[in-house]
């Protein structure tokens, strides 16, 4: 109840801060990193149920996230846009009738066609079914094949989905290269995006705390233990990859109608790689994690620009001996944290030399001329998302969350997974034949579990 | 009836014949044991029932009703649960996550009821806890309190034996078999074992077939002992008989040279 109570003051504050944000001016940039983070954050979850839940490497994201931004995109798109289409790709059979409008009118249900976020919001579920349809297909070789080869088979997938589009045979309603234009911008704006964000983050926390979501994680932890305790391997796999499928279809619709165009460009294998990079950094299996790796991710791209804005020579000179410096006393730092000896290890005097050295160089060189010549570095915002990757990988290898998920419990307790001193002198207590006389005959062993 | 049935069983690994001509019946409410030296095919005849594996030839029968062919899913839920000789337990999961899994396949809810938490689905749920907390407490109170949130990783070797006995009984079967429950357990604990799974028959009410190296655990408990050696059944009957059977000494110990 007072975890209950919590969580909605937080969406509420949460809430707040975004109306406030949508009001005050010059915002439009956060607001637009935020609408970001929504939505690949839906994506993000949506990959972390096969990926993280299932223990299942998938690499076929984006062709769900592009299924359903084209079927949206198809539905959405009004009349007047509709008519250029003729002089292109787009078949006329295609452009009359795959039209939702014409479809709820015809129907009957006029109240619904006349609203465009009602049409939104069928198109997005339609969307989703699609691309569960198509996870049901994904998801079948998952029954016969295991990692690596698995992989392979679900990329395969994604690619052969996202090509789909350009066959001469497709593009009669996908207007081939040429992509599709002037989808209606809803989810530009922040509270739709937000408020689908709310609804993944309540089903996937359901779904992962219900029995259906242990039996999931049964199956990544050991699939012939799951088997042999009843769980039914076939059913549960393509579960959970039609459900996958279904978010990833809304999230691509999402997208497509934020983009407000949609190409066999906008959802590339580096959409599935850039997510798989956000589940990574956020911890494979937690929810939590996904949506935190994926603001990490976004916020870098985002906000990363700065570093490769053009600079005198000193300031690169600078940073990287700043760099230096810090990476020396973080590994200094780390190792005293976790008692090791010594505390600065022979190979980390390179950096702090390398730092030291730079340092040097900048002092006793500032008013030269190349050092007050202006470079730039593009790709910097990569390197450092690199390095952040690296740094989780080597100091943290499950992910800022690991399989944990933020919990009021965790924060302020009670947590039922550490003893009490109560339970904990009970436990001695039983286990101890010396203090226990009646169980001198058979005490076991759990003074030390 | 007898609860299960080997009827000329034989599986053959390549040329390896790991199972030959093993017949088996086991009735209800007995404890049964399976010995033989390593490599006997114990553990084979296991993966057999419970349809790790198809038998090349021959029929299990399982309550009058022919089980081979089933995956081991279906075996489960048809009643007969197994541990593993090599712990298999959901390791990064909770003790109570671990005992409430094998209750799954009995829940009526579907996926959408169980997100929309259903009132029928809060029901099950809550009946699965009342259960996996009934069959931890075989093993007294030590994995009913705090280790009961604790991950499995963190638990004793003795504890995560007695977890995956209750994991197994929780499935809902009526037949369970242990292989070697008390591998890697000290002698105190062997004794506790013993007792404890004397009581899983007792007031359970479960069967029992049981693999194990240990022949005091064996003598005590077993009402009938199976002796297999590569592969083919040379003695089965009461303990005291079987382990003075000159064939199954020779097993053992191997021919003494004339
Ligand atoms: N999947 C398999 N492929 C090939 N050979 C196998 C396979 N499984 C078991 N075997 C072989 O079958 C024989 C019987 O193995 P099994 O594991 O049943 O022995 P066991 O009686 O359980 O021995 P232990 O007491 O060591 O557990 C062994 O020779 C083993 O190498
Ligand atoms: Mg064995």
């Amino acid at each position: 109840m007072r975890d209950y109570l919590l969580t909605l003051l937080s969406v509420g504050l949460a809430a707040l801060a975004l109306y406030f944000l949508t009001v005050s001016e010059g915002t439009s940039g956060l607001l637009s990193a935020l609408t970001l983070i929504f939505i690949w954050g839906i994506a993000a979850i949506s990959l972390n149920l096969i990926n993280g839940q299932l223990g299942i490497l998938s690499l076929g994201h984006h062709g769900f996230m592009l299924i359903g931004g084209y079927v949206t995109a198809l539905l959405m798109l009004p009349a007047r846009e509709r008519r250029p289409f003729r002089t292109r790709l787009l078949s006329d059979w295609a452009r009359n009738h795959l039209d939702l409008d014409k479809w709820l009118r015809g129907l009957g249900l006029d109240a619904l066609a006349n609203s465009i976020d009602a049409k939104f919001i069928i198109a997005l579920f339609i969307a989703g079914l699609a691309a569960a349809l198509l996870g049901i297909i994904v998801g079948a070789p998952s029954l016969r094949l295991k990692g690596d080869y698995l992989a392979i088979v679900t990329f395969g997938f994604g690619e052969i989905i996202r090509l789909l589009p350009n066959a001469p045979e497709v593009a009669a309603f996908t207007n081939g290269p040429l992509g599709i234009k002037g989808i209606p911008g809803n989810a530009g704006n922040i509270w739709w995006t937000f408020l689908a964000l709310l609804l993944v983050l309540w089903f996937f926390s359901r779904l992962k705390f219900s029995s259906y979501g242990r039996a999931f994680e049964g199956i990544r932890e050991d699939e012939i233990a799951a088997e042999a305790m009843g769980v039914n391997l076939a059913y549960h796999k393509i579960l959970a990859f039609t459900i996958s499928a279904f978010f990833a279809g809304v999230s691509g619709g999402l997208y497509a109608s934020y983009l407000q165009s949609v190409d066999t460009q906008t959802f590339n294998f580096f959409v599935t790689f850039f997510l798989l990079v956000a589940i990574s950094l956020g911890g494979l299996g937690s929810i939590t994690g996904a949506l935190l790796g994926t603001a990490i991710v976004v916020l870098v791209r985002v906000y990363g620009g700065f570093l490769e804005q053009p600079n005198p020579a000193w300031v690169g000179y600078l940073s990287g001996a700043v760099l230096m410096l810090a990476a020396f006393a973080f590994s200094a730092y780390i190792r005293k944290a976790r008692r090791l000896r010594p505390v600065i290890e022979p190979k980390h005097f390179i950096f702090g030399a390398v730092g030291a050295v730079l340092l040097v160089i900048t002092i006793a060189f500032f008013k030269q001329p190349w050092m007050q010549q202006t470079v730039q570095f593009f790709g910097m915002r990569k390197m450092l998302l690199a390095v952040i990757l690296i740094l989780i990988m080597i100091y943290r290898r499950e992910g800022v969350m690991g399989r944990a998920e933020f919990s009021w419990k965790l924060i302020i307790g009670p947590r039922e997974d550490i003893p009490t001193d109560e339970q904990r002198k009970q436990d001695a207590w039983l286990s101890n034949p010396d203090l226990n006389p009646g169980l001198k005959e058979d005490g076991d062993d759990d003074a030390s579990a | 009836m007898p609860l299960l049935e080997l009827r000329n069983i034989y599986k053959a690994f390549g040329g390896l014949q790991a199972i030959s001509n093993v017949s088996l019946t086991v009735n209800e409410g007995e404890i049964v044991s399976v010995i033989g030296p390593n490599g006997a095919g114990k553990s084979t005849l296991f993966n057999l029932i419970t349809g790790v594996y198809k038998p090349d030839r021959g029929d299990i029968i399982f309550q009058g009703e022919r089980i081979n062919g089933l995956t081991p899913d279906q075996v489960t839920k048809k009643g007969i649960a197994r541990t593993f000789q090599n712990l298999r337990l959901f390791t990064h999961l909770s003790v109570l996550d671990n005992i409430l899994i094998p209750q799954h396949h009995r829940l009526k809810s579907s996926w959408l009821a169980a997100v929309l938490r259903t009132p029928r689905y809060v029901r099950e749920e809550e009946e699965m806890k009342k259960i996996a907390l009934e069959k931890l407490s075989f093993f007294g109170p030590r994995l009913m309190s705090f280790r009961l949130h604790q991950p499995v990783y963190v638990l004793s070797y003795a504890n995560r034996r007695r977890t995956e006995m209750a994991r197994a009984m929780a499935t809902g079967a009526k037949l369970l078999l242990l292989d070697e429950p008390s591998a890697g357990m000290n002698p105190k604990e062997t004794k506790e074992i013993t007792q404890i799974i004397r009581r899983f028959r007792d007031e359970g009410g479960y069967t029992i077939v049981l693999v194990e190296h240990k022949m005091n655990l064996v003598g005590e408990i077993s009402d009938r002992v199976v002796v297999l050696d590569y592969g083919v059944k040379i003695a089965e009957g009461d303990y005291k008989d079987v382990v003075n059977d000159p064939q199954v000494i020779e097993a053992y110990l191997g021919r003494r040279e004339e």
